[in-house]
């Protein structure tokens, strides 16, 4: 008899311990079995396998890997710089966040470190980015709560910081803006208003948002008390972010291990205590307000401190006259060729930095060579994805979207 | 000679199956939907700070876009899965329509005998509001009949909602007819003349049949059983082209059906405007008259799609058991009140 491809049949040693959720197993008479997704407007590009007992979930299969794209392995056959374009895949809509702890590991291991400037430039960025992506998680949210005003509002307003990006960068989602030892352009002249102006927008739309979103009696009775992890469970998942801060527990990179200027900058962290789905929709909520904040902060110092280099003095002074001139005119820095083809001492750097979905580790091991020989990332998706299996059980169906959409997971970010 | 022809036309309009079925209830329940559907849609996108529908045609700020909708359901391909029950998968939808269709048969739209299309008016609210309850049952026939998980799932959550929720609205539609001992509509309706509406008088009632009528119709954030992010379109999953618009309109053909009847027993009918004898101001002014009122009452569900999120189901069972079904329960109770006191 031919054996199935994931078949129960005999497995040898494996039998019994291959991954659960993988393999076909007979469901109880009385249950259930749903499919949602990776083709389900509710799913993302992932499956959570449900098993139902009436309407009451009693099991729930993560089932992730359907955006899977080689991004370690790709890294690896990538000159250096290369791999920044590239990693800003895994999280578009995030793309500063996801790719600045690599650009540390790079630094690390050229021993080489920003200017000021350019550091407050990167944490511009990476708080426009939180927002943005906190934004991008909120109107998904929403519209898996049937409430299509606050998707509309949120995409929209979300619109404001992509356009601030796009002043700062040139680019509106994939900006590769850090570069080892820097950043690629300098802000220009009006952007500081330009921020301001989007900073106090903001804040006035969060009032509204909460009024007709957070505070709304139908969402919050949706959002009470559903999903809810402990402390305990938080801690022992591993999960990270705004979910895990929603459950009490005061983690953050940017204070456990400030990276660029975040020591500098004054700002909180938000801690909720529930860990239900609604503790974690008002995490996010206080995180636009602190990044708001770190925005105006970042952009006052920025003022103060105009014509300061954003690259380091001694890439400056090796660079040719014209590309002196560019810099200098217009604030853009022209890499030399020599950049694509460059070679880093060996070593094993580790760097990590908080995305707007938690925490991202990146483990970049080099041999001298012009291409990186091992790019490991541990990114925040991939590690509150096991949330899943266990949170959902007990739950309706019907919760389902309340908990999926409150994690905030991001199906290419955790499969890479 | 041209008058003698206007006026033969006239009342071949007048012919009360012809007009009050076909023509307000068919062709109009068709204009209202699309254009609840355009309101629908225009109204959230000015909430939602967009524009909604626009190019299709400027001037009519879009409403050619739902035209060319309805065109595609039309010309679009039908696909039916081998796995399902063909006969019921394909007759379900079309008897969902007719049915949803034929309370309207039973109600008066003028206070004239002759233009009534049955001969006695003396049971029509029960009789219509029994026929109202039947559509549900074909959702859940249609939802089995597609052998699909999320189908099923679909028509069960309806067959829940509409056990609690058809009850309520039911009851409360009954109000008027405690207040009046009738259940004759023209008579309720007359009893409303001019401005005694039972919105007005009894708006407990009112409220609970507004309420159960956004459940049972499953409007939008409402439409627990064909909510897109847990059971993808419900019992209508496996549905596509032309039948799949019968479905979708078919909500939107109920409320405006419960919008009649409600405008009818609440909003009192033709009320402020006095019918005269004939054809044109006996029949036909006094039903377009209720055909707007129930116009204004789709409209104002609509608009709750922006405000409110989805209630999950236990809780909307709650909700009816809990808060609608003694808010239906106090209407009547007030309606033998005001009988009681003789107000009406």
């Amino acid at each position: 008899m031919k054996e199935s491809p994931i078949g129960t049949s005999s497995g040898g040693a494996l039998e019994g311990r291959r991954l659960e959720g993988m393999i076909v197993r007979k469901v109880e008479r009385e249950l259930y079995e749903v499919f949602i997704g990776p083709q389900h407007p509710g799913s993302g590009h992932m499956r959570i396998i449900v098993r139902l007992d009436g309407d009451v979930i009693v099991e729930a299969d993560p089932d992730i890997g359907y955006v899977h794209r080689t991004m370690e392995k790709l890294s690896e056959v990538r000159e250096w710089l290369k791999p920044i374009p590239l990693l800003e895949r895994m999280t578009i809509i995030d793309a500063c966040n996801v790719t600045l702890p690599y650009v540390n590991a790079l630094e690390k291991l050229m021993d080489k470190s920003p200017p000021p400037r350019a550091s407050y430039l990167r944490v511009l960025l990476c708080e426009i980015n939180r927002i943005a992506s906190h934004l991008y998680g909120m109107g998904i949210f929403g519209v898996f709560l049937g409430h299509s005003t606050i998707y509309m509002w949120a995409f929209g307003d979300r619109e404001v910081f992509v356009e601030l990006a796009e002043i700062l960068t040139g680019a509106r989602l994939t900006h590769t803006y850090p570069i080892p030892g820097g950043v690629r352009r300098d802000m220009p002249q009006d952007f500081p208003e330009m921020a301001r102006r989007a900073v106090r927008y903001m804040r006035r739309r969060l009032e509204e948002y909460r009024k007709i979103f957070v505070d709304n009696p139908v969402i919050v009775k949706r959002l009470d008390g559903v999903g809810v992890i402990s402390k305990s469970k938080a801690a022992e998942l591993g999960i990270v972010g705004p979910n895990v801060r929603a459950s009490g527990i005061k983690y953050d990179v940017r204070l456990v291990e400030p990276y660029e200027v975040y020591d500098e900058l004054d700002f909180e962290i938000p801690v909720f205590e529930e860990g239900d789905s609604l503790a974690r929709t008002w995490v996010r909520v206080e995180e636009i307000k602190q990044s708001l904040n770190i925005i105006e902060q970042a952009v006052e110092w920025l003022e103060r401190h105009k014509g300061e280099h954003i690259i380091p003095v001694e890439d400056y002074n090796k660079l040719p006259k014209l590309h002196k001139e560019v810099y200098e005119k217009t604030g853009r820095v022209k890499l030399l060729p020599i950049h694509a083809s460059m070679k880093i001492p060996p070593g094993k750097a580790l760097a990590r930095g908080e995305m707007g979905r938690g925490e991202i580790v990146y483990y970049v091991e080099s041999d001298g060579g012009t291409t990186p020989y091992r790019v490991r990332v541990v990114t925040p998706s991939a590690r509150n994805a096991m949330v899943f299996k266990y949170i959902i059980p007990g739950h309706r169906l019907m919760d389902l979207p309340a908990i999926y959409g409150s994690i905030d997971y991001f199906p290419p970010e955790s499969d890479r | 000679m041209i008058g003698v022809v206007l006026e033969t036309l006239l009342y071949i309009i007048a012919y009360p199956p012809l007009w009050q079925v076909l023509i307000v209830g068919f062709a109009g329940a068709l204009l209202v939907a699309m254009v609840a559907i355009w309101f629908e849609r225009k109204a959230a996108a000015r909430v939602q700070r967009r524009i909604g529908p626009y190019w299709a045609s400027p001037r009519l700020g879009g409403f050619m876009t739902i035209v060319a909708d309805m065109i595609r359901y039309v010309t679009q391909q039908v696909i039916i899965p081998f796995t399902v029950d063909r006969l019921a998968f394909i007759v379900t939808p079309v008897a969902v329509l007719v049915i949803t269709i034929l309370p309207l048969a039973f109600v008066p739209l003028s206070p004239h005998e002759i233009y009534w299309p049955v001969a006695s008016m003396e049971y029509s609210l029960l009789i219509a509001l029994a026929l109202t309850t039947l559509p549900p049952l074909l959702t859940v026939v249609l939802g089995w009949a597609s052998s699909n998980k999320f189908s099923v799932i679909g028509s069960l959550r309806e067959s829940y909602v509409i056990t609690a929720y058809e009850l309520v609205a039911i009851l409360a539609l009954l109000a008027p007819a405690a207040a009046t001992l009738s259940f004759n509509i023209a008579y309720i309706v007359e009893a409303q003349h001019p401005i005694k509406w039972f919105a007005i008088l009894n708006p407990l009632a009112f409220l609970a049949a507004f309420l159960a009528i956004l459940m049972s119709t499953s409007a939008f954030p409402f439409e627990i059983p064909e909510s897109e992010h847990e059971v993808v379109a419900g019992p209508y999953t496996e549905y596509s082209g032309i039948l799949y618009a019968l479905n979708m309109g078919g909500g939107y053909i109920r409320r405006f059906i419960y919008a009649m009847l409600v405008a009818l027993v609440f909003l009192g009918g033709w009320a402020p405007y006095t019918p005269g004898s004939g054809p044109l101001t006996g029949f036909i002014v006094p039903s377009l008259i209720v055909l707007i009122k129930a116009c204004l009452i789709v409209f104002a569900m609509s608009f709750l799609r922006s405000v409110y999120g989805r209630y999950r189901l236990d809780q909307a069972l709650d909700a009816a058991w809990r808060l609608a079904l003694p808010l239906a329960l106090l209407g009547l109770g007030w309606s033998i009140v005001l009988a009681y006191v003789n107000l009406i």
